[in-house]
């Protein structure tokens, strides 16, 4: 059976594959977050006929996208 | 007609009847009655089957004493899966990593079964990353209710605000939670296209080459291929492994 590798969990120091894992989402963060805001928005604007929510969505899209990224960042820069 | 794989054409042959008897009574009409099963669904198909199979013979021969090449491959991939959420999620990790092997081990047969002629990557389709990218998103949630409960909830309404006066909180609570919701659906995103381009790119770039100088230089793309695909598996992984992390910490 395979073993668990005897890395304590305190360690916080990653490997440089789970590293390279964790940066390559960074690029898509921002981008997704503003299409996924804009899609439900619009998604909620063909539901209840209305025009506004989209450009809502869009926005939190954005701050979602940003927030993610910044809490990445900042969580490997501890 | 739309143009099909053998495989595609084989199960058209036997099921078209039947599945597309089964679409419309679901309110959907395909475009081609006699040929109601894609490419991508066929061959998703086939790698589910060739997986069961390999799991199956694997399962009958599993030895202690003498295992075979296969078992001791599938109990590598499984060494490193496991080492790999051990690392991120931490010492509880071990009830996940059956979900994670599989993911992994689903998504790179599918990106490499494109190379072998005859055959197409299902992945390099939209809708085949999507359910994969389906799959790990209700899965980590419901990782997290299992591991939280109701409480699990709470990390909708951002991260924990200690310092912070209750009256501030609350309208603070009631930003974060759409930003939050959409963000979930921002990684749904994120795992599709990045796969599906990723694979995209990879068999159009092979074919271009191959069309263009069909000696020598293919060979160089298709090794290429070969490691973005491998590459793309693990990262999907990864993520996934990093979202279920995010669903059982208790931060909050």
């Amino acid at each position: 059976m395979p073993s668990i590798p005897d890395k304590p969990d305190e360690e916080k120091k990653q490997s440089p594959w789970v590293q390279v894992g964790r940066y390559s989402q960074i690029a898509f963060m921002l981008p997704a977050g503003t299409v996924a805001g804009y899609l439900l928005g619009a998604l909620l604007d063909r539901w209840l006929h209305a025009s506004w929510i989209s450009i809502v969505g869009l926005l939190l899209g954005t701050a979602g996208g940003l927030i993610e990224l910044i809490r990445t960042i900042s969580r490997d820069l501890k | 007609m739309p143009e099909q794989l053998w495989f595609t054409a084989f199960l058209n042959r036997l099921f078209a009847a039947p599945v597309t008897a089964f679409l419309r009574m679901l309110g959907i009409h395909p475009k081609y009655a006699v040929a109601p099963i894609p490419n991508s669904f066929a061959m998703e198909l086939l790698v589910f089957f060739l997986l069961l199979a390999i799991f199956l013979l694997v399962r009958s021969r599993l030895s202690v004493e003498s295992p075979g090449g296969l078992q001791h491959s599938f109990e590598g991939i499984e060494g490193f899966v496991l080492g790999q959420s051990h690392e991120i999620i931490g010492h509880h990790s071990e009830p996940y990593t059956a979900f994670f092997t599989i993911l992994f081990i689903f998504i790179l047969v599918c990106n490499l079964i494109g190379l072998i002629p005859g055959f197409e990557s299902p992945t390099a389709v939209a809708h085949v990353p999507l359910g994969c990218a389906i799959c790990a998103f209700i899965y980590y949630h419901t990782q997290g209710f299992k591991h939280s409960g109701i409480k699990y909830l709470l990390h909708f309404f951002g991260p924990p605000m200690e310092g912070m006066p209750l009256w501030a909180r609350i309208p603070m609570a009631a930003l974060m939670l759409p930003i939050e919701i959409v963000s979930h659906f921002a990684r749904l995103l994120s795992l599709t296209v990045r796969l599906w381009a990723n694979m995209f790119a990879g068999d159009l770039i092979t074919l271009v080459f191959l069309s263009m100088i069909p000696i020598g230089i293919p060979v160089l793309f298709l090794g290429l291929h070969i490691l973005v695909a491998v590459l793309q598996a693990y990262v999907f992984m990864l993520l996934a492994i990093i979202y279920v992390s995010g669903a059982v910490s208790e931060e909050h």
